[in-house]
């Protein structure tokens, strides 16, 4: 079954955004993945033909543009997707002993889902927090820090009770309408196309 | 523009590439990614050089130093196929700078990182690119002693392609090759950093042109799986010769080990195929070392049975004793040679006998005054009727080139530009230069313009009555280098009057035209008088022919009288036949084969394994002894001597590349027939192993090498 069949609106706003040619396109295929991603959870082979066809292009490059990022997932991911980060400050805070703590308990490997549907694990590259290493982010919330073995405990069993803790730092949300940026917590940061201000003053 | 390589001053043209300034220079820079066809992108990083450029100061003046002008050097070693040179450059290769050795060496041991060393069981040594530059170029020892990256081996990407992924040092050049060539984006690169390969999500490669990716893979990661573990480079006897599948007549390399063809690789014709074959030029070339009928066969109390020449000769003796030589019909397949037709019209006059043709042709000659290049850089091509996939599958490259905006990279005495700055990864197209009207269904997916309906597409052209097909002719009237293919579907049914309006639209738009023959040398052999004369039988009316002898025709079909065949194989003719004498394939003929665009180009003889198969003009020799008559032409000499005299060409020396000469007259004749063009003959089966040549069965293959599933986008 289609996914955009019945979303013309919704592919309509997305091409909106880039030019009306054979480039343009294609350039709509990010946002596109997103949003098929953001409902299903991951990127199936046949949605990945269905928006190669939208975009004018083969799914060897869809899947070539996806793969290049960890965000993307082509298979089914768990309710609560913990990414490892893996990267050098993280491995030196002890990211790897902690993936391995992880791995074993959840008794789970990257690509694989526990049985009642909850976890899935990914090692991911830097996710930018090195001061507060090592880092796990849960799906695209936020991240936790300073992961100890002991806290690590402590997230597991909060998940497992369906009462994830708040994240130790929401991730940034880019882009809202007017180009603001927005945490997940609903704080609104940064400046936004509103504020920015013609050379040589007001035109 | 002057640039320094090495101290060595050089003048060369504006935009030249760094490396070519090298290679100009007659140095040497290592590289893998770079390709001459291709788009130069930097990628594997083993072109590297020391670059610098004089300065300029405020005022205008060069900065000098001392008499010189200062050179300011890049602080880092550059990348050489992607630098532009500028005037006054100064470059510096291994040669002469340390820094570049140590970059090299370093780059190398880099590559090497975790490719698997498999050199000794993989396929391509001895011609692999990475081989050649580890021992030249590398450090001879590596300092990373843990455990190498593994990848999946043995992949079938298709049944022609096989896939190591280990083996690939991401080059691109095969991902470029399927965006830039055929425009197939099938091949891309999955996952990034280390974890990259090379993978498709179309399920297989598409047949066409997917071979050309083993011939550009500089390591043994893309093989020809219906060449490989056959022999090493060096084993090979290479015949450099000419393809006589289809009458563009591309550029080959015919590989022969211990008398067995093994291997066709595509060789560089600039002119005519750049450095491309098609797949069945590639690997439909079984036929020619399997099943080949080794001795002459006569037929002895109703069956075929082995014999020798003599024994051959003197049973058409006996067969054609009290029939009048003149009742003798000669038929040819028309990817004869020259030389061969020349034999065929000599005799088919010394007997005097009207009923002589070749086939597959055409019942009329349309002149051909495009070539290949025009096609390249034309700016508008009309293709009218024609399934180039089964025609001319290198002419729809040249028309994708044209798409591309017809960018040829230029020649320096090194070679074709390694790297031209001017072709670009995805290049823009314009479709709206080119109108398909009907037939090459491949092409049509390229084409601003389709019609479909290719019957009578020619009269509709030329008298358009929709807005489409007004829409083409305008194409061609507003185009200032216009080129009109025409194709089966016109060229069978051509009368005078759409040749003369044709005449008329050339002459009125400017328009060159490409008139795709029906066979390998139908272009060159309607210049000989091969076609039936007055009274004379064709080749259609081959049942009612007293006698027959047939060169390589296999019509199914037999004479009312004594049938003669001349074929490489047994074929189903060849069964009915009184006598079979045996003929040898076009990878093993000497002589002159007329392309498309009317370039004779030459054909050499590859060391195979023919028992005592014959040329026709042997053939013909022992025939006219069979009749008692002594013909003029007994061998390859006295046949060019008589085309030296008949067509006015020397063709006892062609250059490799070919040349176009004028041939003159051109001979014609209605034909009962119809011709369908078909590539692949069933002797040339696209799956090989279906043809006993030993290469395991793809449902075998997977079940060894079980295709397991990627992890995709996750780690």
């Amino acid at each position: 079954m289609s996914y955009f069949a019945d979303k013309p609106s919704l592919l309509a706003d997305i091409f909106s955004r880039y030019p009306a040619t054979p480039q343009g396109r294609r350039s709509a295929l990010m946002p596109l993945l997103r949003e098929v991603q953001d409902a299903e959870g991951f990127v199936s082979e046949a949605r990945l033909a269905e928006i190669a066809q939208l975009c004018g292009t083969t799914a060897t490059e869809v899947r070539s543009v996806m793969s290049f990022y960890s965000t993307y997932h082509t298979l089914p991911t768990g309710r609560y997707h913990l990414q490892v980060c893996s990267t050098l400050m993280c491995a030196l805070a002890g990211s790897d002993e902690l993936w391995d703590y992880l791995v074993s308990e959840l008794d789970v490997v990257p690509g694989e889902v526990t049985p009642d549907g909850r976890f899935s694990v990914q090692k991911v590259e830097c996710l930018g927090s090195c001061g507060t290493a090592p880092v796990v982010q849960l799906n695209d919330e936020g991240y936790y820090e300073q992961v100890t073995r002991t806290k690590c405990d402590r997230l597991l069993a909060a998940l497992r009770a369906e009462t994830p803790p708040p994240p130790d730092h929401p991730v940034p949300v880019t882009v809202r309408e007017d180009g603001r940026q927005m945490l997940a917590s609903g704080e609104r940061v940064g400046a936004s196309v509103a504020d920015l201000v013609p050379l040589g003053g007001e035109a | 523009m002057k640039v320094v390589v090495d101290d060595i001053e050089l003048d060369l043209p504006a935009g030249t590439s760094g490396l070519d300034a090298v290679f100009a220079a007659g140095r040497d820079v290592p590289y893998f990614c770079a390709h001459p066809y291709l788009s130069p992108v930097g990628a594997c990083r083993m072109c590297l050089v020391e670059s610098g450029s004089p300065r300029r100061n405020p005022d205008g003046t060069l900065v000098m130093e001392g008499e010189q002008p200062k050179i300011f050097w890049f602080p880092k070693p550059m990348a050489a196929c992607t630098m532009q040179v500028t005037e006054g450059m100064h470059i510096r290769t291994a040669k002469t700078s340390d820094v570049v050795a140590k970059a090299q060496a370093g780059m190398m041991e880099f590559t090497l990182l975790n490719h698997p060393l498999d050199c000794p069981t993989c396929d391509k040594g001895g011609a692999c690119e990475l081989q050649d530059r580890a021992f030249e170029y590398g450090y001879g020892a590596s300092r990373y002693g843990f455990d190498r990256r593994h990848a999946e081996k043995h992949f079938p990407l298709s049944d022609f392609v096989i896939l190591d992924q280990e083996r690939c040092i991401h080059c691109k050049r095969c991902v470029r090759y399927f965006e830039e060539v055929p425009g197939q984006e099938v091949l891309d690169f999955i996952e990034r950093g280390g974890h990259t390969f090379i993978d498709t999500e179309e399920g297989g490669l598409p047949t066409g042109f997917q071979g050309n990716i083993t011939d550009i893979c500089p390591v043994g990661a893309l093989l020809d799986n219906v060449a490989r573990f056959r022999g090493r480079n060096w084993e090979y006897d290479h015949t450099p010769t000419t393809c006589t599948l289809c009458p563009v007549g591309c550029a080959i390399t015919v590989d022969a080990r211990n008398g067995r063809l093994e291997r066709v690789v595509a060789r560089e014709n600039r002119e005519v195929n750049e450095v491309w074959i098609c797949d069945a030029g590639r690997f439909g070339h079984v036929f020619a070392s399997e099943e080949r009928l080794t001795r002459p066969l006569v037929r002895v109390k109703g069956e075929l049975r082995e014999a020798d020449w003599d024994e051959a000769i003197l049973a058409i003796r006996r067969g054609l004793g009290g029939l009048n030589p003149a009742d003798l019909a000669l038929y040819l397949n028309a990817d004869s040679t020259l030389e061969e037709g020349a034999a065929l019209e000599a005799l088919a006059e010394l007997i005097g006998t009207p009923s002589v043709d070749h086939w597959p042709r055409y019942g009329a000659n349309v002149e051909t005054t495009a070539t290949l290049t025009d096609v390249a850089t034309a700016d508008a091509v009309v293709v009218l009727g024609a399934d180039l996939g089964e025609e001319a599958p290198v002419l729809e490259l040249r028309v994708l080139e044209m798409l591309r905006g017809g960018i040829l990279p230029p020649e320096f005495p090194h070679g074709t530009a390694i790297a031209d700055l001017r072709l670009v990864e995805r290049p823009t197209r314009h479709p709206e230069r080119l109108a398909v009207i009907g037939g090459a269904p491949r092409l049509s997916a390229h084409a601003g313009l389709r019609v479909t309906g290719g019957q009578r597409a020619l009269a509709r052209l030329l008298r358009p009555d929709t807005d489409e097909l007004r829409a083409a002719a305008k194409l061609l009237a507003q185009a200032k280098k216009p080129v009109l293919i025409l194709g089966a579907d016109v060229l069978h049914s051509v009368s005078r009057e759409l040749a003369a309006g044709l005449s008329d639209l050339v002459t009125r738009t400017g328009t060159k035209v490409l008139a795709i023959p029906a066979a390998p040398n139908s272009r060159g052999l309607a210049h000989l008088n091969l076609v039936p004369r007055a009274g004379g039988l064709g080749y259609d009316r081959l049942a009612e022919a007293r006698a027959a002898f047939l060169s390589r025709l296999d019509p199914g079909r037999r004479a009312r009288g004594f049938t003669i065949v001349h074929d490489t194989h047994l074929t189903a003719t060849a069964r009915l036949a009184d006598v079979v004498l045996p003929a040898v394939t076009g990878y093993e003929k000497r002589g002159t084969t007329v392309n498309l665009e009317g370039r004779l180009l030459p054909l050499r003889q590859a060391a195979l394994e023919a028992g005592e198969g014959a040329d026709l003009i042997r053939t013909l020799t022992a025939l006219a002894e069979a009749l008692g008559v002594r013909t003029r032409i007994r061998g390859l000499k006295s046949a060019q001597a008589l085309l030296a005299e008949r067509l006015g060409v020397d063709v006892t020396d062609l250059p490799n590349s070919g040349v176009i000469r004028p041939l003159g007259r051109t001979f014609t004749a209605p034909t009962g027939l119809t011709f369908t063009p078909r590539l692949w003959k069933e002797r040339m089966h696209p799956n090989p192993e279906r043809r006993g040549s030993r290469v395991p069965d793809r449902a075998d293959r997977i079940a060894t090498w079980e295709r397991t599933g990627q992890a995709g986008g996750d780690d």
